[in-house]
């Protein structure tokens, strides 16, 4: 290829790509923040994803009783007190 | 073409720049909320778009480069010095990563893409995207500096123009290394998206952990990459060079693993955030670790500081990758130090046996021979430096450490699915390792008649010790992971009353990622099982003439002729070898020894023959210059295959673990239960 074809086809290139990137956006990008309560029920669904996790692993009988039942306790905790926090900022 | 891949790096650049500085501005405008002519969200929709053009620009180059290789356009000294008109067509493409300024741009091509599918995706969590793609910027704004003015890839040949290239050089010219280096580098490049969301969310203090959901697919496909990477190289080192082996510990291959080791730990201890919030500074440090890493490895593979017979090339760049090394080490450490509090634990390991303490335990074990890796590579720098004088560390010192440190790893992905989460009681060790412990000791005693004995012939056998630790804890973890699903699959059975194979595939669906996990460990498995065969290698060298024989093991070879050939493309020399098993004729090979017309260089091709068991590897070492007879070197190499299938299943068990997940639901699988008890 000719380096001056090269040239002409290299100018096209920025000129496509210059409008291409300032060209104005009719709908302006939003930001999409995240609040206190998505990150709440983000925890309170991870919670829950072990809570199930554990009812799995005791059914195929990985764990003695007294010790599903001290884990379960535990996660039933963890998941109250987010949901009791959850309901307080909806609330709020 | 030269010009026009020139114009399009220089446009690529001025288009990467906008997209960091505007990228980083908007996002000091939004965060410090002061007034600008230009609303900050405006700003960074130019900066994204800006990101979408230079990856446009940076295609228009690779497309110049590929298309001067494909048209041998020897004008340009990159084409000149790494194609030639006979080079057949494959590793004319290949060429774009062959050399060094082709791998860079290759790199940044990459990235470009990365980036661009990043930016298709932005609205999930503006604001994380936005950190995440301006730190991409950043990376893709060096790599094109240094392409601009350091290691331009369209530079002009001078003088009186040459009719034909150098070609490529012959340990590439091999079908591996058309997807090789290609692999390596999709991880190398991959781990940048995980390290940049990492930094973004540590810099914007995002609440809650959703940002390693959000880059789990890329951190695992990453991952994938490099370890097929990695397998393909030692394939490659084993069927090209010709020394019977598959790792030598040279330093590239080093710089491949060392990202490969603290990705696996980041990939494991991530885990822990996920689930409990715990870890979180540790998993930063891990990720930049090995975003570094993959810098030190391109810059080991590109920069020429080490010697290496990987390192296909060689020159200054090694200084701009340091400097840029060290802005990120600032960058991040300057971020940590200021954002620590957000990385405290919301919760700690509560029990040295525990899941979380074996995740940890194997967490440090990865960094620990990550660290004597980096220490015996930079060790000849370091060296030269300190006392004048480069020393090399060969691979007994890599060997020394790296396998017992392997087989405690290979303990651990046995134990590890076995514990359950917070804490273990006595019981319950009981209970799941009972089956595993009685393997254990059953293949001990199996190696041990079968003739496996570290203190054979009055002395200690290393090789052998190693090798029935290693057959031992293979099968202990085997049955470890057998175990634990097929008690899951119990449950299932128990639920949907459907034979085992469907409650099988059911529990592998409800949670891929823990079962692609456990395949991904199976593969290390079968991994490990080939790499310990090496304990049993077995090799012979002679002459032969006519008829002439040789026996290697089981097989017997019988020289049937040898002759030479050439192409437009090389010369060669090669055996036609009768191989016999116990007696019967079963095949032929015929190893050869190529010299490449373009570059006058050498290259041997070995012959192998694979099965499960072993591979017979015939070498042709060259003829002898007073008889012209050829010299074979045969080696009989035990259970090499069994890593190239451990790749094969490391390969499945992420494919695996990328799968949706099915959300299981006791109920509605009881219902599908009496659905199917009804139709019966």
């Amino acid at each position: 290829m000719p380096p001056t074809l090269g040239l002409i086809l290299g100018f096209l290139l920025l000129i496509v790509l210059f409008l291409y990137t300032f060209w104005p956006e009719k709908t302006a990008t939003g930001s999409n923040e995240k609040s206190e309560i998505d990150y709440l029920v983000e925890r309170r669904e991870q919670i829950e994803e072990n809570l199930r996790d554990l009812n799995f692993e005791n059914s195929a009988g990985k764990f003695p009783a007294e010790e599903y039942e001290k884990q379960r306790g535990i996660l039933d905790g963890e998941a109250a007190k987010l949901t009791a926090e959850i309901a307080r900022l909806k609330q709020a | 073409m030269a010009t026009l891949g020139s114009f399009s790096l220089l446009i690529a650049l001025a288009f990467a720049a906008y997209n960091f500085f505007a990228g980083a501005m908007a996002l000091w405008l939004a965060a410090s909320g002061r007034p600008a002519r230009v609303a900050p969200e405006r700003l960074a929709t130019t900066a994204r778009r800006a990101g979408i053009a230079a990856f446009a620009a940076v295609t228009a180059a690779s497309f110049a480069l590929v298309w001067a290789a494909f048209t041998n356009d020897f004008s340009i000294t990159y084409i000149a010095e790494h194609s030639n008109r006979a080079l057949p067509g494959a590793y004319k493409f290949a060429a774009l990563w062959s050399g060094q300024e082709g791998s860079l741009l290759f790199w940044a091509w990459l990235l470009g893409l990365f980036s661009f599918i990043l930016n298709l995706r932005y609205k999930q969590d503006t604001t994380l995207y936005a950190y995440a793609g301006t730190i991409m910027a950043s990376v893709e704004l060096f790599f094109l500096v240094v392409l601009n003015f350091n290691a331009p890839p369209f530079s002009l040949l001078t003088g009186t123009p040459i009719p034909d290239g150098n070609g490529l050089n012959p340990l590439l010219q091999y079908w591996e290394m058309v997807i090789h280096p290609p692999m390596l580098y999709l991880g190398y490049v991959g781990f940048t998206v995980p390290f940049a969301f990492a930094l973004g969310a540590l810099i914007m203090r995002y609440p809650g952990e959703r940002w390693i959901g959000i880059t789990r697919v890329w951190t695992l496909v990453s991952w994938l990459l490099l370890t097929i990477g990695i397998f393909l190289g030692m394939h490659w080192a084993y069927a090209v060079l010709g020394w019977g082996g598959y790792w030598g510990w040279d330093p590239v291959e080093n710089a491949s693993l060392m990202p490969w080791l603290t990705g696996t730990a980041f990939l494991h201890s991530v885990m822990m955030q996920e689930r409990r919030g715990m870890m979180k500074g540790w998993n930063m440090l891990l990720i930049f670790s090995t975003f570094l890493l993959t810098l030190l490895g391109t810059m080991l593979t590109r920069g020429g500081l080490v010697s290496s017979v990987h390192a296909f090339a060689e020159s200054s760049i090694g200084y701009w990758f340091m400097v840029f090394m060290g802005i990120v080490i600032l960058v991040c450490a300057y971020a940590y130090i200021r954002n620590r509090k957000y990385l405290e634990s919301e919760n700690h390991i509560e029990a040295l046996v525990s899941r979380e303490a074996s995740f940890l335990f194997s967490n440090l074990v990865l960094l620990l021979i990550c660290f004597l890796i980096l220490w015996g590579t930079l060790y000849p720098i370091l060296s030269e430096v300190v006392e004048g004088a480069k020393v090399t560390i060969g691979a007994p010192f890599y060997n020394r450490i790296a396998v017992p440190i392997g087989l405690f790893l290979l303990m651990m992905t046995g134990v590890g699915p076995l514990l359950p989460w917070r804490s273990t009681s006595f019981k319950t060790i009981r209970r799941n390792f009972v089956l595993p412990v009685i393997a254990l000791w059953v293949t001990v005693i199996a190696c041990l008649v079968a003739g496996v004995r570290p203190w054979a012939e009055g002395k200690f056998q290393g090789g052998d010790f190693y090798a029935l630790v290693g057959f031992s804890l293979a099968a202990a973890v085997l049955v470890a992971i057998l175990s634990e699903f097929l008690r899951g699959a119990r449950v299932i059975v128990k639920l949907t009353r459907r034979n085992i194979f469907f409650s099988s595939w059911t529990l592998i669906r409800s949670n891929t990622r823990r079962y692609g996990g456990y395949l991904v460990h199976i593969g290390v498995v079968a991994a490990i099982l080939g790499l310990c065969g090496a304990a049993f290698n077995k090799t012979t060298e002679s002459e032969l003439g006519l008829n002439d024989k040789m026996s290697v093991g089981p097989y017997t070879l019988v020289c049937s002729g040898f002759t030479q050939d050439s192409n437009e493309n090389y010369d060669t020399e090669y055996a036609m070898l009768d191989v016999s098993y116990h007696g019967k004729q079963v095949f032929q090979l015929a190893p050869e020894r190529r010299v490449y017309l373009a570059s006058g260089q050498p290259q041997t091709m070995v012959a192998i023959h694979s099965v499960l068991f072993w591979d017979l590897y015939v070498v042709y070492e060259g003829a002898n210059p007073d008889t012209g007879q050829p010299i074979i070197k045969a080696f009989l190499n035990p259970l090499v295959s069994w890593i190239w299938v451990g790749m094969l299943i490391i390969v499945l068990g992420t494919l695996l673990a990328l799968l949706p997940t099915l959300k299981l639901n006791g109920r509605a699988l009881a219902a599908g239960a009496k659905k199917s008890d009804g139709g019966n």
